[in-house]
């Protein structure tokens, strides 16, 4: 049952097999080519890596399509959204209408310190108010600074890609972010 | 600050004294004891390990995990289905999307949903796809433990290829959370397969790379072969699962064997590899081989991909009907299984989680009996567990 504890010797050692695996690694680097040579890695501050456009970076918000429905506080799993709202009478559209009732945003904060990453406000919110950003380079020294108010996510929404051509025999439709 | 009462006094004594009894169950007066972990490479995390030496020789080893328990099982009977779906992501790590799956099948098995066959087969590609990325970085972190550090960092550089594609089709590398009841959250973007296609072409050049460099390679067939020997039947008695039973000899996978309904493993053409060996080294290659064939049974069903919806007919707020389903599958690390039990209400009554590894490390106190320290390493290397996977 017992395998031999010692391989038979091979005609060329393990050694030379594996420097020669790690110098045509070496050389792959050196030249850019189109069977994915060239270097891997980027000088990260001075260049940047494209993040995919579905990439979930950061959310961002459009204010005007906001209703204050808290939808997406509600389904949070970890409850980082916070949201406060009022409602006031807007003028009516037509001449001698009734006035209408309207809910004008007081605060919409996302803890990010908190945030799962998850997407599921997003998806949930009817009104096309949410968006995800590929954007990443959010990062703070103090963690109270992560808590991003509405202005902020509002600044996000100007980072939002247009949604991606979906694959051949899709029947999804492909929606449009609104501007 | 008020002086403490004499009640309180008394329970911090108690807690105290408990606190040393566990401790004094690991530590022994014969021999020496060596802590292994928890803060240790090759434990994936945070597991500790205690060993019970004679000279360089292991008397007997004691895993002992829960350092990174985060009790999941009780989160979820307190969230919705959707939310639920985002805990799951963590529980294995390297292969999140893998994780969603069972649980994902074991709610539309209470539902009496199926996704549409468009969804399906996309499910089974990212599924491939997450056992790619976690078992690649397996083979390199192999390399890591046994002294050879190259293969450390060609693993994280050719898996990065496929966590860009799980990026650019689900939105998170680590965390995707794309898998919904009745289908996916959204369809494939253009241009995918194809790049998907030149992904897996560059993993069996890795493949081939690191059948060069490590597994070929006989320093390391020293240090693994007949290392750590789990005979079948012990493999079997223990409740191992995936590459570590096939390892032993065993030819059993789940998704050739018992493929929940949901998964299209019975269209295309595979094949379950396995040694004869049952020890270290055998674990390693079938892994290898996996990756390999994982590979192709990617490509296949990029070929075969039909048109249609990725999301089948459900309702806008989810509640799952009374009942109670298990559905296992055969996860990057083994057999994960989910028992769901509903009350028809938002959130379920119970979740209780069969992971791999949980069951997968049980067998260390057995094989580690005996071996020198330094193979107390390449066992567990080999046996491969993620921590996040035992604790939950």
């Amino acid at each position: 049952m017992m395998p031999p504890r010692r391989p038979p010797k091979p005609k060329v050692p393990g050694l030379i097999k594996g420097l020669g695996v790690t110098f045509g690694e070496m050389v792959k680097t050196l030249k850019p080519d189109s069977r994915g040579g060239g270097p891997v890695t980027v000088f990260y501050p001075h260049e940047k890596e494209e993040p995919a456009p579905r990439a979930r970076g950061v959310i961002s918000l459009h204010e005007e399509n906001c209703t204050a429905c808290m939808l997406c506080a509600r389904e949070c799993p970890d409850w980082c959204i916070f949201i406060e709202a009022h409602k006031y009478l807007a003028p009516p559209r037509r001449e001698g209408g009734k006035p209408r009732q309207k809910n004008a945003l007081d605060r919409f904060d996302i803890d990010f310190g908190l945030c799962m990453y998850c997407g599921i406000c997003v998806e949930v919110c009817p009104f096309e108010a949410l968006f995800w950003s590929p954007e990443f380079e959010y990062g703070e020294p103090k963690i109270a600074d992560l808590l991003h108010d509405k202005t902020k996510l509002g600044m996000w929404f100007e980072t939002v890609p247009e949604f991606e051509p979906y694959e051949a025999g899709s029947e999804v439709k492909v929606k449009k972010v609104p501007r | 600050m008020t002086a403490p009462t004499e009640s309180q006094q008394l329970a911090y004594i108690a807690q105290q004294a408990a606190d040393s009894r566990v401790n004094l169950e690991f530590e022994t007066d014969e021999g020496m004891t060596l802590n292994i972990g928890p803060q240790h490479p090759a434990t994936h995390g945070t597991l500790r390990i205690v060993a019970k030496l004679d000279g360089e020789q292991v008397i007997s080893c004691e895993p002992s995990p829960g350092y990174m328990h985060r009790g999941y099982e009780k989160l979820a009977e307190v969230r919705t289905y959707t939310q639920v779906n985002t805990l799951v992501n963590r529980i294995d790590w390297l292969g999140s999307f893998a994780n969603e799956v069972p649980f994902i099948l074991a709610a539309e098995k209470l539902m009496e949903i199926e996704a549409p066959p468009r969804a399906q087969h996309i499910r089974a590609i990212l599924f491939e796809l997450s056992r790619i990325a976690n078992i690649a970085l397996f083979l390199g972190d192999l390399g890591a433990q046994l002294g050879g550090v190259t293969a450390v960092f060609y693993a994280f550089r050719d898996r990065e290829f496929v966590l860009n594609q799980i990026e650019s089709v689900t939105g998170g590398r680590f965390h995707p959370n794309f898998d919904r009841i009745g289908g996916l959250k959204d369809d494939l973007p253009k241009g995918w397969i194809a790049e998907t296609k030149a992904a897996m072409e560059k993993l069996r050049d890795f493949c081939d790379e690191l059948e060069t460099l490590l597994i070929g390679n006989e320093i390391f067939q020293l240090r693994t072969r007949g290392v750590g020997v789990i005979p079948p039947e012990v493999a079997l008695s223990y409740g191992l699962s995936g590459a570590n039973l096939r390892g032993s000899g065993v030819d059993w996978d789940l998704r050739r064997d018992a493929c929940p309904p949901g998964l299209p493993y019975d269209k295309i053409d595979w094949k379950v590899w396995t040694h004869p060996d049952c020890d270290s080294f055998s674990r390693s290659w079938v892994r290898l081989q996996e990756v390999r064939e994982s590979t192709f049974i990617v490509d296949q069903l990029l070929d075969s991909i039909p048109a249609g919806p990725v999301m089948a007919k459900v309702p806008r707020i989810i509640k799952v009907p009374e009942g109670e389903a298990y559905v296992e599958t055969e996860n990057p690390l083994g057999a994960m299984g989910y028992y769901v039990v509903s009350k028809g209400d938002l959130v379920p009554f119970r979740v209780k989680i069969r992971s791999a590894s949980f069951s997968n490390v049980s067998i260390v106190p057995w094989v580690c009996r005996g071996v020198y320290v330094p193979d107390v390493i390449t066992i567990l290397a080999s046996l491969y567990f993620i921590l996040g996977d035992i604790d939950r």
